[in-house]
């Protein structure tokens, strides 16, 4: 019989659990990854796993309680057959265009009101805040009053003006929810483009009007091109935002009239809530994801080129 | 024997309290305690929403189940029972209207037993709500009272011009023009909602027109009979009424005649209820009138509202025990539908001269006869597809495009062409 050789190995010194949580810790591959995690989950929880339901959704003829089954594309194909939905494409662009072209404008030019000096200018930049403060269905139920046929001066104005008779019926009504999204959108590029304005040096403009700039040639040549990452962020939310809107227009007109005001997360609404088609729903709802996509690519490439 | 420690004591309690949850599957305190939930519409009758509030609460006490009642917009029914039922969660019972059950028909529990109980003592159930209600032989769902589309008048003003009391909707275009000379137009909206349909139905149907065959397949909605229809909508919107009728919402109307503008709107009576509570200085000049007929007879829609019961419901039975207490106790039933003052009138046929409708002489044109009662989508039966095509408001669309410019034809081809679609499913 052979008798090997016996080692006696050393034992380690028993380490508490919270030491060695300890020592993890204290390694930068753990660290980042448990800062990281809450919010990690919070994202897989509440945008990835909504998402990819109605990536799914959207690629099924699911409905409201009832076995679904893949069909690949033909939601998407199908839409296009819908003039309800070919008439919500159209408002989208409509609607998000006049909005956000409107909203720059205006942002752009009270962002350089604002930016001299004026007496009471802290109370009118908290004022300024205002629409932006107030829940969007709270506010836009004001407008509702404000546009409703029975009691609104708006109205009587556009019926004593003729711009209500029947032909101006739709383009009053997308008129009206383009107003609306303008007042509630116009304090997001205030604010900000004044946070623009606010960083470029004071030296510049006085180099500038040293060498005979007027107040034009200081905004094109000095403002504007310092401005354009700012406005090129503020764009691109305020479009994202702007075709994803539904508190304005299902407040104010339900789509209608003959769903001319119709957006994509409005119809998404009706045809898979209300009319239990949750798979066409989706698709509607997904339409311009990928054209949004390149938007935003687009957009930040361009700001990151400005940037640096 | 040794002595029992604290943490024995725990240990053991515990555990055993434990098996005896796993091996009933139910809770400790679920199991002692019943609570079942309503969702139920805001109903244009408020004072209703109150007596069954007080209902609600007679049955907690009489029968030891909490009862939570919540309110929700007609408007958001749709997509707040699409979100139940997708989630599998949410309330017990849920009010439901017109062809909702047939929507939902595999989320529903079988109700026949609460129907057959209701049915030997009142009657049968109307026509209207028993064809909404009982899908595919099964009663999904509980009548429980209906509103039907009468015409709502200023008497005062009717008097004063010495205008006649139409019986046809082309006696309606006669008195609308001369309503709207004297700065009250004709108030019937064209927009998206449901008072539309509820109109559009009864002219369509009086002009003998139809939107889908007795068969449930068949569009018939591209015929000459649609066409009529639309032309009598044509004159009216521009002889008769106001541009502002294509962006009204279901209040709408009930506001128009209530604030003074409007001389006739086409609405249940709960205009007349609502200026009769707030004391408005209308409420006195209001009226009511049958609906005007057609060629093709006279015609109203006819909205009956249900009961039912979830299946994702654990309380299936409580549940039942609450329609049986608000439906089958005949005084309760009697005080309820008392609440509404004639606006939700019972839907069982021993119960049609029911004593709501001797409350006011106004209610008199409740009880026209020669008046045929339908759902949307008749003549074609009850389905998820008709209710689709409701929810869709493809006929107030189609209307819509025609009164502002385009041509007949093509409206009435791009709604053929809508319900098509949702027919082939």
């Amino acid at each position: 019989m052979a008798i090997g050789r016996v080692g006696v190995a050393a034992v380690p010194a028993r380490v508490s659990l919270r030491a060695r949580v300890g020592n993890l810790l204290d390694r930068e591959e753990w660290l980042g990854p448990v800062f990281v995690s809450p919010a990690l989950f919070l994202l897989l929880l509440l945008v990835a796993y909504p998402f990819c339901m109605a990536l799914y959704f959207s690629v099924s003829n699911a409905f409201i309680g009832r076995p679904s089954h893949f069909i690949g594309i033909r939601n998407f194909v199908n839409l296009w057959g819908s003039d309800a939905f070919r008439q919500t494409f159209q408002n989208a662009f409509v609607f998000t265009g006049a909005a956000v072209g409107f909203k720059l404008v205006l942002g752009l030019s009270l962002a350089m009101i604002l930016n001299q000096p004026l007496w009471f200018k802290r109370l009118i930049r908290g004022a300024v805040l205002l629409p932006w403060v107030i829940p969007t269905a709270l506010s836009t139920l004001g407008w509702w009053w404000m546009f409703n046929s029975l009691y609104s001066v708006v109205n009587w104005t556009g019926l004593a003006l003729g711009l209500m008779d029947p032909p101006g019926q739709r383009y009053y009504a997308m008129t009206a929810v383009v107003v609306v999204n303008i007042w509630r959108g116009l304090p997001f590029f205030v604010i900000t483009i004044l946070a623009g304005l606010v960083s470029i040096p004071r030296e510049l403009y006085e180099a500038a009007e040293a060498d005979g700039a007027g107040p034009i040639a200081r905004f094109w040549h000095v403002t504007l091109p310092l401005l354009k990452p700012v406005l090129g962020i503020v764009v691109l939310f305020s479009t994202i935002f702007t075709f994803s809107d539904f508190n304005i227009v299902y407040v104010l007109t339900h789509g209608g009239p003959i769903n001319s005001t119709h957006l994509f997360a409005t119809l998404a609404r009706q045809v898979g809530l209300e009319t239990g088609r949750i798979g066409e729903g989706a698709a509607i709802s997904l339409y311009l994801f990928p054209v949004l996509m390149i938007v935003v690519w687009a957009q930040l490439r361009f700001v990151r080129k400005q940037a640096y | 024997m040794s002595a029992i420690t604290r943490r024995h004591f725990l240990t053991t309690t515990t555990g055993a309290g434990l098996a005896g949850v796993l091996a009933t599957g139910i809770p400790p305190a679920r199991g002692q305690q019943r609570e079942i939930s309503y969702l139920c519409w805001n109903n244009f009758a408020p004072l209703m929403d109150k007596k069954l509030a007080e209902i609600g609460q007679r049955f907690t006490k009489d029968t030891g189940i909490k009862l939570k009642i919540d309110h929700i917009a007609a408007a958001q029914q749709a997509a707040k029972y699409a979100s139940e039922v997708q989630s599998q969660a949410g309330h017990d019972l849920v009010e439901m209207r017109m062809h909702f059950p047939w929507l939902y028909e595999g989320q529903l529990i079988d109700l026949g037993d609460v129907v057959a109980d209701l049915e030997k003592k009142y009657g049968k159930v109307l026509s209207s709500a028993a064809e909404t209600a009982r899908v595919h032989g099964t009663w999904r769902a509980v009548p429980q009272y209906h509103a039907m589309f009468v015409a709502t008048y200023r008497e005062d003003l009717f008097k004063k011009a010495g205008l006649k009391i139409p019986d046809t909707w082309e006696d309606l275009y006669t008195v609308g023009k001369e309503l709207k000379k004297m700065g009250n137009p004709v108030g019937i909206p064209i927009s998206q909602n449901y008072d539309s349909i509820s109109t559009a139905g009864p002219v369509l149907w009086s002009f003998g027109g139809m939107e889908i065959d007795k068969d449930g397949k068949t569009v018939r909605i591209n015929t000459p009979q649609t066409a009529l229809m639309i032309e009598w909508y044509k004159k009216m919107f521009r002889d008769c009424m106001e541009p502002e009728v294509l962006s009204w919402d279901d209040a709408s109307n009930n506001q128009a005649i209530q604030q003074g503008k409007a001389g006739w709107i086409h609405n249940p009576v709960s205009a007349y209820i609502v200026a009769k509570q707030m004391k408005l200085p209308t409420a006195d000049t209001i009226n009511h009138h049958r609906t005007p007929g057609g060629p093709a007879g006279r015609h109203e829609t006819d909205v009956p509202r249900h009961i039912a019961i979830w299946k994702f419901s654990k309380n299936a039975e409580p549940a039942k025990e609450f329609i049986r207490y608000l439906l089958g106790k005949r005084e309760v039933y009697d005080e309820y539908i008392m609440s509404a003052d004639a606006f939700n009138l019972p839907v069982y046929e021993k119960l049609q001269d029911h004593p709501v409708l001797k409350t006011d002489p106004k209610y008199a044109g409740l009880k026209a006869e020669g008046v045929q009662y339908h759902c949307y989508g008749w003549p074609a039966p009850p389905s998820d597809k008709v209710q689709l095509i409701t929810n869709s408001f493809i006929m107030p669309n189609m209307i819509a495009k025609a009164v502002t410019g385009t041509p007949t034809k093509d409206a009435i081809v791009w709604a053929e062409n809508e319900m098509k679609k949702i027919v082939a499913g």
